[in-house]
């Protein structure tokens, strides 16, 4: 069977008008939810999860299916508009959408989001139609040490988010990796830092951190400039929501290398959505010209890590319908959901029910673009949310925050750790130092761990397993070259003298170890 | 005439309204009782919880509404179960993890044995001894053969350190006298994963997780950890019948209330629970997620819990040495 009778089983399906209904149901939801502070996929998913009992198999997961990726186009939304990411992906997008919307360029910026996103959607779908079931059998070649060497190039992904001073910047990757060690170890089982408490048992929760650093810390934050807070233009008119053919040009390729980025991350079990947007943003400030303007407002820090993290999240299905291997906890509810049908998940999904996969995969497509209708019109609406006096606003962030916090695991612990991070956060902000670093830190942090401990006992000791095997031989050997190429600029900048703005070359400069 | 029949239907809504209070007093269940899952939803023990959920509230008559307290392997929203009022309107669901290994490994503040009144089993899911189909074996004895030439050379997986699948291997290399590396990993789906792409040799995986792979061969399964076969396998053995004396290991999932649940509740749960699982329709939905129907009384089920305990205790003070 080729892909197009494949795709005409799929579309048959998809078409229909119950799975059309709950393609965009799914999707609706996705978009709200992801606009919502706190309250992500997962907790959507999890209440929604035993609704879908009653529904058939198929549309249950194609709604389903829907408010994941329907919620990586809404997360950016309040995370470029108020400063408000739910996601790690979307914190990443907050750095330079968030720097736009004070240009008064929300409209530009919230526009390419949409953009990147069906773009990343859209390709990731053909590869995840056309290449699933070998893609799967690659994501098998990567056992803990490929993974390790991975990981290892995500924090050297960490050492190029950072903005300001080059030391703070490490001093925060530091501080994430840190907090990441709370909890049981999975190793040996130890718990470490949890002072005896079953709340700490499993870590600090990833999204309770990311909208106390940012969420919270820009509340305090602003509260206390008082009057001196920054306004946004209150009036945007229609003609400035569109985006120059600037915009257009200059995030193109941006859009590409993230999509490429994020399809391959998406495939990983474990390594998802999260950090392909870091990675993607990493690499855009690498290869920019003036690497300076990233977190001012450059539109490639916010189309790149977007279309990465929207491709990302399409490829991430094919490890979980064909090999029955979830990547993440979201990832791992779908796979429940679909044995609550008893469609069980794993190499003969395909062959045993075509018209499932097909069908989903159908739905994919169909729902993006149904996202891309749906957010383009509602983009002049939310913008409109700049305009509400601050008064009325921050009080209703914080009582989202603390319903869509209190959501996660009705657990009123998560609430002391969202102020307390808030409160960190805000520390941060008046001493200068960035949260992306430490978020990425903290993702990275057990995964790096968990890896390098379980290659060692792999190995029985033996540290060259890293160099033996040659996916992990390729990133080690990516890495050396990422380094040597940022030493040689700075050398070659200091020999050349100014010839491009001061800031590039004290950034390059700083970035030398 | 019409006057009559009004007031007639006031007084017998009256009189209804007097006596609803007073029968429903003596009558339990009369109002929605919550079903504590300590796992997250989407999860295996969160499907059986909620296949039990379903067939209990349609013979009690009342919603039995899950509440999923996932956290530390269980143990956090076991905990909030023993605290909870011990009148029936909270059950929760017991696991191998939550009322055997949780209690040996984690420091909980409840006691399995003391703290719970056990209602019964729901169902049990072997442990399957699993290997890639690359390492040169065809049974358990032959794994056995080359485990002793090599000893320490293969690899077994498991969902993590001291957890189920970690104690099962355990529990097989102790009966072997075989020596094997442990590798563990974060949940039974990566170490199935792993076992699939060779970086582990042998896993003891839970049926949910092991039986796509098991059919699709990409893995194979050598025998399971249950005295009896599995209807999803029947052709495997079980580890007894392979030769290994003794061995028992599963994962069970049945229901429990706080200490001090009045008996006639306990029966009338009980009851319930065993024509929920005699249901014909209910066995096959927890069969199609890998799970065995089993009956057991309150009695038998507490018995197990308390001589699993041992068994476990045993392995858990051996690995710390």
């Amino acid at each position: 069977m080729d892909i197009f009778t494949n795709m005409a089983i799929g579309f048959d399906v998809a078409l229909s008008p119950s799975a059309l209904l709950y393609c965009l149901l799914g999707v609706t939801l996705g978009t709200f939810i992801g606009v919502l502070p706190g309250i992500g996929p997962l907790a959507a998913i999890g209440v929604l999860l035993p609704i879908t009992f009653h529904v058939p198999p198929t549309e249950a997961i194609i709604m389903l299916a829907g408010i994941y990726y329907g919620s990586m186009y809404g997360g950016s939304t309040v995370a470029i508009l108020l400063n408000l990411p739910g996601t790690a992906a979307s914190a990443i997008v907050a750095l330079d959408g968030h720097a736009m919307a004070k240009q008064g360029r929300a409209g530009p910026a919230l526009v390419m989001t949409t953009l990147s996103s069906f773009f990343g959607g859209c390709v990731a779908i053909i590869i995840v139609s056309a290449f699933a079931p070998p893609l799967a059998g690659f994501a098998l070649q990567f056992q803990s040490p490929e993974y390790f060497s991975l990981m290892l190039m995500g924090l050297l992904a960490a050492a190029v988010l950072v903005q300001g001073s080059f030391l703070k910047g490490i001093g925060m990757v530091l501080l994430g990796l840190l907090i990441g060690t709370v909890g049981q170890e999975s190793i040996s089982g130890v718990p470490r830092y949890t002072f005896g408490s079953l709340h700490l048992y499993e870590g600090l929760s990833f999204v309770v951190v990311v909208i106390g650093l940012f969420g919270l810390a820009e509340v305090i934050n602003n509260l206390s400039l008082g009057a001196k807070r920054e306004r946004f233009t209150s009036q945007v008119p229609w003609r400035e929501l569109i985006p120059s053919r600037k915009d257009m040009r200059d995030s193109f390729m941006p859009t590409v290398r993230g999509t490429g980025i994020g399809s391959f991350l998406g495939v990983l079990p474990g390594a998802g959505p999260a950090i392909s947007s870091f990675v993607a943003y990493a690499v855009e400030k690498r290869v920019a010209a003036d690497p300076s303007r990233f977190g001012k407002g450059a539109i490639e820090g916010v189309t790149a890590p977007e279309s990465a993290n929207n491709a990302a999240a399409q490829t991430a299905f094919i490890p979980t319908l064909t090999l029955g291997i979830p990547g993440d906890a979201v990832m791992a509810l779908m796979l429940g959901a679909l044995m609550i049908h008893g469609l069980v998940p794993g190499p003969e999904i395909v062959q045993k029910n075509p018209e499932f996969f097909w069908g989903l995969i159908a739905s994919f497509w169909i729902g993006n673009v149904l996202l891309l209708i749906l957010n383009l019109p509602f983009i002049g609406l939310w913008i409109k949310l700049l305009s509400i006096p601050y008064r009325i606003l921050f009080p209703a962030i914080l009582s989202f925050i603390a319903i869509g916090i209190f959501s996660l695991h009705r657990d009123p612990f998560d609430i002391y750790l969202v102020i307390g991070a808030g409160i960190a956060g805000f520390l941060f902000i008046k001493l200068r130092c960035e949260a992306a670093p430490l978020l990425l830190g903290l993702i990275l942090s057990p995964m790096v761990e968990v890896n390098l401990r379980r290659s060692m006992l792999l190995s029985r000791g033996d540290p060259t397993i890293f160099l033996t095997r040659p996916i992990s031989l390729v990133f080690l050997l990516l890495i050396v070259a990422m380094l040597a190429a940022v030493i040689v600029a700075s050398i070659r900048s200091r020999g050349a003298g100014g010839q491009k703005s001061e800031a590039s070359q004290e950034d390059n400069a700083q970035n030398v170890p | 005439m019409k006057t009559t029949r009004i007031a007639g239907a006031i007084g017998a809504l009256c009189l209804a309204g007097v006596l609803m209070p007073g029968l429903a007093m003596a009558q339990y269940p009369n109002r929605e009782i919550t079903m504590i899952v300590p796992f997250g939803a989407g999860g295996s023990t969160d499907i059986i919880g909620r296949i039990a959920a379903q067939a209990l509230s349609k013979r009690l008559g009342v919603p039995v509404v899950v509440d999923n307290r996932g956290g530390a392997g269980g143990t956090v929203g076991t905990q909030a179960a023993a605290g909870a009022k011990p009148d029936g309107y909270t059950i929760t669901v017991a696991t191998t993890s939550t009322h055997v290994v949780g209690p040996l490994t984690v420091k909980t503040k409840y006691d399995p044995v003391k703290d719970f009144t056990h209602i019964g089993m729901i169902a049990e899911t072997p442990y399957v001894m699993v290997i890639n189909p690359q390492l040169k074996a065809t049974n358990v004895q032959e794994v056995i053969d080359l485990a002793r030439k090599d000893p320490g050379k293969l690899n077994y997986g498991s969902a993590g350190q001291g957890s189920t699948t970690h104690l099962a291997g355990l529990m097989f290399l102790n009966a072997t006298k075989t020596d094997m590396e442990h590798i563990p990993y974060d949940s039974n789906a990566k170490a199935t994963a792993a076992l699939m792409g060779n970086e582990v040799q042998v896993l003891f995986g839970s049926m949910p997780a092991v039986l796509a792979q098991i059919q699709a061969n990409s893995i194979k399964a050598l025998a399971v950890g249950t005295t009896t076969r599995s209807p999803k396998l029947k052709d495997t053995p079980t580890l007894q019948e392979a030769g290994v004396k003794d061995y028992r290991a599963s994962l069970w999932l049945g229901l429990s209330a706080p200490a001090g649940t009045p008996p006639e509740v306990v029966k009338k749960l009980a009851d319930a629970l065993g024509e929920s699982i005699a249901d014909p329709a209910v066995g096959e939905l927890l069969e199609k997620n890998g799970a065995d129907p089993t009956k057991m009384s309150p009695q038998e089920f507490s018995a197990l819990i308390a001589s699993e305990i041992d068994v476990y205790g045993a392995i858990v003070k051996g690995m710390k040495k």
